[in-house]
């Protein structure tokens, strides 16, 4: 697969998100968002994502590492207070989540070898 | 949701609910963020592919509630792109 059809694809799949995410909010608020609208707001959304990779790449090589990591994106989302604290409080959740699910795979495996 | 707009009045559950549609997307992703990678001796962890998808969701939620609202504003029934235009600015300084 090309570069430029994986992009497409992507473009697509993205557009679909953003137009399910629309029709709900508009249900809600018993509004209608134009295609127009729709489409717009998933090229910026599209665009947006490019920036926030390329600022990614830069944080991550910064601190001399070859992956991203959650401390990244914290980074990323400094500029706002609410978003910074929001995507705070998700990355706590997610390692909790890893730390539990850790403990019940070793639970399991030791409950196993009891057997 | 978050209050990056001091007058949105975004109901607080909104950022937690999960659209399903997203998590079908979530496996493409990690393939749009790394996309984007200039150079793509770059990976990306599971744990940072998750907070770009809840960053993504959150600016795309904030996109089309601030149109809303616009379009509340104008009292117009259907949200067209010029409310959109109206509240991009703000949008891109914000995040």
């Amino acid at each position: 697969v090309s570069d430029d059809e994986q992009q497409g694809g992507l473009k697509a799949a993205v557009h679909y998100t953003v137009g399910c995410m629309c029709r709900e909010l508009g249900e809600e608020h018993r509004r209608e968002f134009s295609r127009q609208t729709v489409a717009a707001i998933a090229e910026t959304a599209f665009r947006e994502c490019d920036i926030f990779a390329k600022d990614l790449e830069a944080f991550a090589r910064h601190a001399k590492r070859s992956t991203v990591s959650a401390e990244d994106v914290k980074l990323l989302a400094r500029r706002s207070a609410a978003l910074y604290k929001h995507i705070q409080n998700k990355s706590e959740e997610l390692a909790r989540e890893q730390r539990d699910s850790r403990k019940r795979k070793s639970r399991d495996t030791e409950e196993e070898s009891r057997e | 949701m978050l209050s990056l707009q001091q007058d949105s009045t975004t109901p607080p559950d909104v950022a937690q609910q999960v659209s399903a549609n997203f998590d079908v997307e979530f496996q493409n992703k990690s393939h749009l963020i790394s996309l984007h990678f200039i150079q793509l001796c770059v990976t990306v962890s599971g744990d940072a592919t998750l907070l770009m998808r809840e960053m993504l969701k959150i600016f795309v939620k904030e996109a089309a509630l601030r149109s809303l609202r616009q379009a509340e504003a104008e009292d117009c029934n259907q949200v067209e792109i010029e409310h959109f235009e109206k509240i991009l600015p703000q949008l891109l300084l914000d995040f």
